[in-house]
């Protein structure tokens, strides 16, 4: 994969956009149901979402609760996965917890956290952490398990502290591979946002959809669909963006591999 | 000065398994001097310099360097890996300071340090490159740099030079052989070269097949400084090639 996003390669995907969007307009066409409404009309559609206040601020208040989530995310499961590699006895405890959470559907929590916390922002934000973690805390442990140890034998030598090695050897070595799991984790940030607003129907662009398919307006709940899918696009991008500057000192092999999520 | 007093060394793969890397080795190597350890691989000689770094702890006996019992890494011991083992998120120049800054040496000061030892290794003009982007050779020049660089006493190479090409190998052999001539540390160089050993060292120490023990240790008596197109028809060089490579063939047939 080359670091620079060239002109070249815009074509493909446009060309790819612009197929999806024909076949949608003629599968609307020829099926002609209510559940599908043509690409057109739901099109139409995004000028008045997107002018909309209300609508701006729902999307504004679920990108914040996304990021918030993200973010915490992050900041429990690098530390977690690292340090799960580098101690067996860490590693010991939360691996078979993980095992256990893994299957399990973050957004199937949903309910029973907002018994405890009601449906606002705080139990919306926890199934976040919870979907972004698994893959981040995977990652960053097998990351920082594959490292050469001789990488962190060479700081010993230079006298170097435990505690340190883990923060300034471990972590950079270990980089690209989180990278791939944090890629992941973005994307399913934005899934459980938006099945957490889906379930807890109180305010966001899950509700908004949610809402929309109730009272059966079909183009809108397409028109959302689209906005969702484009808010994923282009987070990924900017992520691959600022993926691409921190690790272009990386190998090739390190290279992300995509669609993970 | 180091002294190896009664070093074993045993991994426990399994509960049930054991198996012996070292097996009760005694061995002292002398300020300034050059040795090297030779064996069949998998003799555990590698073992033996992991555990003189302090990286390894043994399993009985024990490694004192200058009058001070190894009980971890440091230092005044800079090891150079076959891997290499840089930094990939440094640079050059990054990677060469490292050990510099981490001794508290002010940056500038480190700076000026790293780019003349950059220049010794022969990397002028490369100080802004990532390891991705150099050869093998260049990057075992980065490492020795980086090591060189904190001014440990001792080097302990651990078949350094054995991922590289021959003709990069006997490159990397004179420079190396130029560096210690200047300045006289101590070394003690893992390979299983038999060349290798005798063309830069003062003493080969070889180790007999798994568990490693000390078959037989052999004075490099070749003037220095030593050139290879002068040494490869020297007739002491040859024999003591062949006698060393006598050594490791028997201990080869006695296994086979």
């Amino acid at each position: 994969m080359s670091l620079k996003v060239s002109s070249a390669s815009a074509a493909p995907p446009l060309l790819a956009c612009l197929a999806l969007l024909a076949a949608w307009e003629g599968a609307a066409r020829v099926l002609d149901i209510n559940g599908l409404p043509p690409a057109y009309d739901a099109l139409r559609e995004l000028p008045a979402i997107l002018s909309d206040r209300e609508a701006l601020l729902n999307i504004a208040a679920s990108l914040r609760r996304m990021l918030t989530g993200f973010v915490l995310a992050l900041l429990i499961s690098i530390p977690l996965g690292l340090a799960m590699a580098r101690s067996p006895r860490v590693a010991a405890v939360f691996n078979p917890l993980l095992m256990l959470i893994y299957p399990v559907p973050k957004a199937a929590l949903m309910p029973i956290i907002m018994l405890w916390l009601g449906i606002g922002d705080a139990s919306k934000t926890i199934v976040i952490v919870l979907g972004v973690s698994l893959p981040v805390i995977y990652h960053s442990y097998q990351g920082a398990r594959a490292i050469e140890e001789k990488l962190i034998w060479s700081a010993a030598a230079m006298g170097m502290r435990p505690a340190a090695r883990l923060l300034r050897i471990v972590l950079p070595a270990a980089l690209p591979q989180i990278f791939v799991g944090i890629r992941t984790g973005l994307v399913l940030a934005l899934i459980t946002m938006v099945t957490s607003e889906m379930i807890a129907r109180q305010a966001g662009v899950g509700s908004i959809l949610f809402n929309a398919l109730d009272m059966a307006q079909y183009a809108s709940v397409y028109a959302m669909i689209v906005i969702i899918g484009v808010l994923g696009f282009v987070l990924d991008l900017l992520f691959e963006r600022l993926r691409a500057k921190l690790v272009a000192w990386a190998e090739p092999g390190h290279d992300i591999a995509v669609g993970t999520a | 000065m180091i002294v190896i007093e009664g070093l074993t060394k045993s991994f426990e793969p399994t509960r049930r398994q054991r198996h012996l890397a070292l097996g009760d080795l005694s061995l002292s190597i002398g300020e300034g001097e050059f040795v090297s350890i030779l064996g069949p691989s998998g003799c555990g000689k590698s073992t033996l310099l992991y555990v003189v770094g302090g990286f390894v702890p043994p399993s009985s006996g024990k490694v004192v360097v200058n009058g001070k019992a190894v009980t971890g890494p440091g230092p005044d011991r800079g090891p150079v890996f076959q891997e290499f083992a840089l930094f990939p998120w440094k640079t050059v120049l990054g990677n060469v300071m490292y050990g510099l800054l981490e001794q508290g040496v002010p940056k500038a000061l480190a700076e000026s340090k790293a780019r003349a030892l950059i220049s010794l290794v022969h990397l002028a003009g490369y100080e802004d490159f990532y390891p991705k982007q150099l050869s093998g050779g260049m990057k075992q020049r980065v490492a020795i740099a980086r090591t060189l660089a904190y001014g440990p006493k001792i080097l302990l190479m651990d078949e350094p030079f054995g991922a590289l090409d021959a003709h990069t190998r006997t490159g990397l052999q004179r420079e190396l052989l130029e560096i210690w001539e200047r300045d006289r540390k101590t070394v003690l160089f893992v390979t299983h070269s038999v060349e290798e050993a005798v063309f830069l060292s003062d003493r080969v120490v070889v180790l007999t097949r798994s568990p490693g023990r000390i078959k037989a240790k052999i004075d490099i008596d070749l003037p220095r400084p030593r050139r290879r197109a002068e040494l490869l028809v020297d007739r002491r060089y040859q024999t003591l090639v062949v006698e060393i490579e006598g050594l490791m063939d028997t201990q080869a047939q006695g296994r086979q």
